[in-house]
């Protein structure tokens, strides 16, 4: 596939992931346009984080392919990574390495030039002025997850990935955080994100697929998934009553029974 | 904005400049590698008298480097990968041969430090004195042996998964080889296992050290203790390559 400005800027066909004899993620497609802001959802162990591993390239799907910005993620990896910025779902960076170490090593890791002057506006956006010589872990929880985003995002890429971003933060910094990822679909970025939330992916997704043992269910924009599975006996049965709800559906959808 | 793409030495740069903050934020673990020997070589004033130089100095180089690969290397790696850290660098233009590239140039630069400090140390302490040929080429020769401990190190990760595991075994495995070596060096485990030294990686590497201290004296066993000691160090690195998992 050529890369192209015109494509999709994440292409995913026909995934399949296997550990050892169980299978992942099963026959998996989409795509997702420019400046479109992507939900995946599903419970736990229902191959999220698998699909997501393959597009990142940190495992080899046993078959199908995936394309970034029209770059293949296997054959042409360093590309495709440089299209693409990623937060994982516990990030960590070496615990001696201090803020400003850590924006220096990856903006040379992605050949980002940092004038002092653009680290000073990069730290400013962030409030982390006055803690740039903190270490990863001396940080608070949504200051961590500020750094992590802008490291995600500090070569500009045209997607990124984010992994269940918004764990454990409080409502000010998940709210916060929600800004910054309608402000990349404001610059034409697109975004790929994995949630438990229904609040956040019905708040920033564009279009949402709901995925579990490993197949994507349904996709849809989120007002688009509720009208469409309104009349579903699946659906309806889990309702607490009154308006149906994304919960709902994706309740419906996925069964009502706890995953490890 | 252009997607830019980063040339792998830039990103090689950028990686070691991380790498060595790193190894100097924890330079008080590093310095432990390298008190060692030195501890060894003003403690053991004796052997130096009886067995020479060359002896003593080999033995604390050989000490430093088994710990520079085994109680450094290996936990940094576990400890790093048990927090994600190679994930995170994974995720980016970084090859993977240039992530632990980095990696392994730190600590042989640790080597080569622990080992001019050992040179430092037996010339103003105990009067050891090579030639200039000799120090470059114990340097050199320090640094292969480096590699095979750092194999060994590597293999230890690539076999075992947890980082507390990984602490204990290359704990164990430190203790055991500096106390069989030693021990079995001086005669005190009898003739066959003294043999059984000699050829295992602390024997080589001893046998090759002691050797470039006095290159006059490099013989054909020398050159055997070579070839062992690169065959030891590249079945420790396909091992600690092919089992390797960068996550747990």
């Amino acid at each position: 596939m050529e890369n192209t400005s015109s494509g999709p800027i994440l292409k995913v066909e026909n995934l399949n992931v296997y550990y050892g004899s169980q299978q992942a993620v099963s026959d998996v497609s989409f795509s997702i346009e420019h400046g479109e802001i992507f939900g995946l959802l599903g419970p736990n162990g229902a191959g999220k984080t698998s699909t997501l591993s393959s597009i990142e390239g940190l495992i080899t799907p046993q078959s199908g392919s995936i394309y970034i910005a029209g770059y293949d993620i296997q054959t042409d990896p360093v590309r495709a990574r440089a299209n693409m910025g990623v937060q994982l779902q516990s990030t960590s960076f070496q615990s001696e390495l201090n803020v400003l170490e850590i924006l220096n090593l990856y903006a040379g890791l992605y050949g980002v030039p940092l004038t002092a002057e653009k680290i000073k506006s990069i730290l400013q956006d962030i409030q982390l002025e006055s803690d740039a010589k903190k270490h990863f872990g001396q940080l608070s929880g949504g200051q961590q997850q500020r750094v992590s985003l802008v490291i995600a995002t500090i070569h500009n890429p045209t997607l990124a990935l984010l992994d269940e971003p918004t764990v454990g933060l409080d409502p000010q910094s998940r709210r916060q955080l929600w800004g910054r990822i309608e402000v990349l679909r404001g610059s034409g970025k697109s975004v790929l994100l994995t949630t438990h939330s229904m609040e956040e992916a019905e708040a920033v997704c564009n279009r949402i697929a709901i995925i579990d043992h490993g197949k994507i269910l349904a996709t849809n924009t989120p007002a688009g998934l509720i009208d469409q599975h309104r009349e579903d006996p699946r659906v309806i049965k889990v309702s607490r009553g009154g308006k149906i709800t994304l919960e709902d559906v994706f309740i419906g959808l996925t069964g009502e029974t706890v995953r490890r | 904005m252009e997607i830019i793409i980063p040339k792998q030495s830039q990103i090689y740069r950028s990686l070691l400049k991380a790498d060595f903050l790193a190894k100097w934020r924890n330079r008080r673990a590093g310095a432990v590698t390298v008190l060692l020997p030195i501890i060894i070589l003003i403690a053991w004033k004796q052997v130096v008298k009886q067995f020479g130089g060359p002896f003593a100095l080999s033995m604390c180089i050989t000490f430093g480097v088994v710990a520079v690969g085994l109680m450094g290397y290996s936990n940094t790696t576990a400890r790093d990968r048990e927090r994600g850290v190679f994930q995170r660098l994974r995720v980016t233009p970084a090859s993977t041969w240039n992530i632990m590239t980095s990696r392994l140039t730190v600590e042989l630069a640790q080597i080569a430090i622990m080992t001019v400090v050992a040179f430092a140390v037996g010339y103003y302490w105990d009067k050891i004195a090579l030639s200039p040929l000799a120090y470059l080429f114990t340097l050199v020769i320090a640094l292969i042996c480096g590699m095979v401990y750092l194999g060994l190190g590597q293999a230890v990760v690539g076999l075992i998964t947890s980082a507390e595991t990984i602490n204990s075994v290359s704990r164990f495995l430190y203790i055991a080889i500096i106390l069989l070596g030693a021990l079995g060096e001086f005669g005190v485990l009898g003739k066959v296992i003294g043999d059984i030294i000699t050829w295992s990686p602390y024997g080589t590497v001893k046998e090759i050290l002691n050797a470039s201290m006095q290159p006059h004296i490099w013989n054909g066993q020398a050159w055997l203790a070579l070839l062992i000691t690169l065959v030891y160090g590249s079945l420790f690195a396909w091992i600690g390559i092919k089992w390797f998992k960068w996550n747990t």
